[in-house]
């Protein structure tokens, strides 16, 4: 895909995903007789990495996730975006996203905070984790030189949001601290120009880059994906723990949070276990957090798995409820009432949605029309 | 019982590179010697029968501790006095760069041999996972799709988180994830990465060159830990092989003065867990080893592993 027509897809509702692994050859390549055949890939970023120390001896630690990756001379990090090149640890994918397109930000999703607005989304590849099932494999799970990539500096992202006239830029699809270096220099240069960042992530972050991002963002939703550390272990190839963690130093840095939980048949769909995770959301990070439950499709390593009934899903979110979480939503699950707002204090309808769309905005300010009550969020 | 040939050249190698003639001597000698066939072209039809044939290089450090190149056009030069096509020969990695780096001339002309990365624009990776264990991954096309065989090339060397880079961590070349498969020394991901169907079927020998081996300090080129050992490691059985290739590397980390490699944290356990996957031998006592010393004169005479 060429740059024009990758631009060209902004907006045309499709994601302008361009992983290049799978479906984009020609189904028969034995002959191998194209001279086409020894294009080159797009040059790779490389750009000196934040976060991370030399080691005594040779290689380097990598500093910006709790897996603290030890690489050594032309090797990778686990997400395989980094690279040690003679012990300086480089960033392979800064200015290269892979995917690019303008999403509502309901989509991310986030439902208190601006609604209705629309959110230019990119993403790089590579991932921290290899959840198995990832809805964005193509390009979470592959390496920069395996996507289709194109230049596009900090600058020029913030440029296309304002010629686009979106007033937020959202860190998506893939795994965004794996281009952590990118999303600061954008976010921090978008601040300038008025725009808003957020960042959609599993929250596997280190605390100190953390620390020094959370003021170049303005919300951040979080993939908790269990509450289970076993099922971190076996199906996300990550840890709870750092991800509790986190969350609990984001909420109290004050920056907006929502949180997601996607519901898979048979690995995370107990009554305990939603009872357990609502429990956990409400001591930790109070009642007011919204907490969407989604709904699980048939992805990269889970296809044998049937989509989240609606049942269950509604289970969660009876349960979420009867745990006195105020704002639970049900995600994948267009035209259902759990997708919309409705004022804790005295059930108004606050805002009424059918999957992204918003089909009735009732707050005022960010009050209950009827009993006046403050609705927490960004409006 | 597996087998195991280990070829050595006389010379010291520390001044010159081996030449491909020399090189063809020593994997004429190694393929008779393993198959037991007198006859050179039954001996090569015993492990690669026809069709396309793969030589999965290790480019890794580019120019200065990869497959050579001599290496591959000896093997070449083997396959076409065999009877097979040029055209019917592909040396490939996982990019273009990495070959190019690596002195490989890249060609997809349809005449003389192939050389193409697995990133080249009309190959990619399967479209199907392939599973084994914990490791899911797509797998080159390459492999897949336009080889029917494949003979495994890389250069022995150390590793710093698997600690033996030969054969079979060479194949982590050949998926489309291997960032995701080095927690654990590599166990037991290096067994299972060798245990996906298109690996484990199409690979029919490894050849592991073993002239001068990065001892310490690998994967990456690191001059301060050379050693010439001026051998080539040849055996139909990958586990086997590597087992073999492990032998010479603790050898030559030892008279280095270097730590074994379980003392610096870095066991080799994946050989084993591959033995339990039933892809080979790990056990060095039940591998029959043959070491053929070939002198200047290109006579043969038995030789002693480690020296």
């Amino acid at each position: 895909m060429k740059r024009r027509t990758f631009m060209s897809c902004l907006g045309c509702g499709a994601a302008a995903t361009v992983a290049t692994q799978t479906g984009l050859f020609p189904p028969v390549i034995n002959s191998l007789q194209n001279a086409f055949a020894l294009g080159e890939p797009s040059e790779l970023s490389s750009m000196e990495a934040r976060h991370y120390k030399k080691l005594p001896g040779g290689g380097i630690e990598c500093g910006i996730c709790p897996r603290h990756c030890q690489v050594t001379d032309l090797e990778r990090g686990y997400c395989g975006s980094r690279e040690n090149q003679g012990d300086i640890y480089r960033t392979l994918v800064y200015g290269k996203p892979c995917s690019l397109n303008i999403d509502p930000i309901e989509k991310k999703p986030f439902f208190h905070f601006y609604p209705g607005t629309q959110a230019l989304s990119l993403a790089t590849a590579g991932c921290n984790v290899n959840c198995k099932f990832c809805q964005n494999w193509e390009i979470s799970q592959s390496r920069p030189e395996q996507t289709e990539n194109i230049d596009l500096s900090p600058q020029a992202v913030v440029d296309l949001a304002v010629q686009r006239k979106t007033p937020n830029i959202a860190y998506t699809y893939s795994e965004p601290t794996i281009f952590y270096e990118y999303m600061y220099d954008i976010a921090e240069a978008g601040h300038k120009h008025g725009l808003r960042s957020v960042m959609v992530t599993g929250g596997y972050i280190e605390q100190e880059p953390l620390r020094l991002l959370i003021p170049h963002l303005d919300a951040i939703k979080v993939d908790l994906k269990s509450i289970r550390e076993d099922y971190y272990k076996t199906i996300v190839n990550g840890e709870l723990k750092p991800v509790l963690d986190r969350l609990v130093q984001m909420k109290s840095s004050g920056i907006w949070l929502e949180i997601v939980t996607l519901v898979v048949p048979t690995l995370n769909d107990t009554d305990a276990e939603f009872r357990d995770l609502a429990r956990w959301v409400k001591t930790n990070l109070g009642a007011d957090v919204p907490l969407h439950f989604s709904q699980f499709y048939p992805q990269y390593l889970l296809k044998n798995l049937p989509p989240t009934p609606q049942v269950t899903l509604e289970k969660a979110y009876a349960i979420a409820h009867s745990e006195g979480m105020q704002y639970v939503y049900l995600g994948n699950l267009p035209g259902h009432p759990a997708e919309s707002t409705h004022c804790p204090k005295c059930n108004a309808m606050l805002i009424e949605r059918n999957g992204y769309r918003i089909t009735q905005m009732n707050l005022v300010g960010n009050h209950c029309p009827k009993c006046q009550s403050e609705i927490p969020g960004r409006f | 019982m597996s087998k195991v040939v280990v070829v050595k050249h006389f010379g010291d190698q520390r001044n010159r590179p081996l030449t491909q003639s020399e090189y063809e001597v020593l994997l004429t000698t190694a393929l008779r010697t393993l198959s037991g066939q007198s006859d050179f072209a039954a001996a090569v039809r015993r492990y690669l029968p026809g069709g396309t044939v793969g030589m999965k290089a290790n480019c890794l450090a580019h120019q200065l501790n990869s497959t050579p190149l001599a290496l591959a056009d000896a093997f070449t030069a083997i396959l076409v006095k065999t009877g097979f096509k040029e055209k019917d020969v592909v040396v490939w990695e996982r990019s273009n760069r990495e070959l190019a780096s690596a002195g490989f001339a890249l060609n997809v002309s349809g005449t003389g041999r192939r050389c193409v990365g697995t990133d080249a624009t009309v190959v990619g990776y399967s479209e199907e996972f392939y599973s084994s264990g914990e490791v899911n991954s797509l797998v080159s096309r390459i492999l897949t799709e336009i080889v029917d065989v494949n003979v495994n090339v890389p250069v022995l060397k150390d590793h710093s988180v698997a600690g033996l880079s030969a054969g079979m961590k060479n194949m982590y070349g050949a998926v489309n994830n291997p960032n995701k498969y080095h927690g654990n020394n590599c166990d037991p991901y290096c067994a299972h990465v060798n245990n996906l169907e298109p690996i484990k079927s199409k690979n029919r020998l490894t050849v592991i060159d073993a002239v001068r081996v990065q001892y310490n300090g690998g994967p990456g080129y690191s001059e301060d830990y050379l050693a010439y050992y001026n051998g080539l490691v040849i055996s139909d059985d990958p586990v086997a092989a590597d087992r073999v290739g492990l032998e010479i590397l603790e050898h030559l980390r030892a008279i280095n003065g270097q730590p074994t490699l379980e003392r610096t944290g870095r066991p080799v356990r994946y050989l084993a867990s591959a033995e339990r996957l039933g892809l080979g031998i790990a056990d060095i006592k039940k591998i029959e080893l043959r070491v053929i010393m070939i002198d200047k004169n290109g006579r043969e005479s038995a030789g002693e592993l480690l020296e």
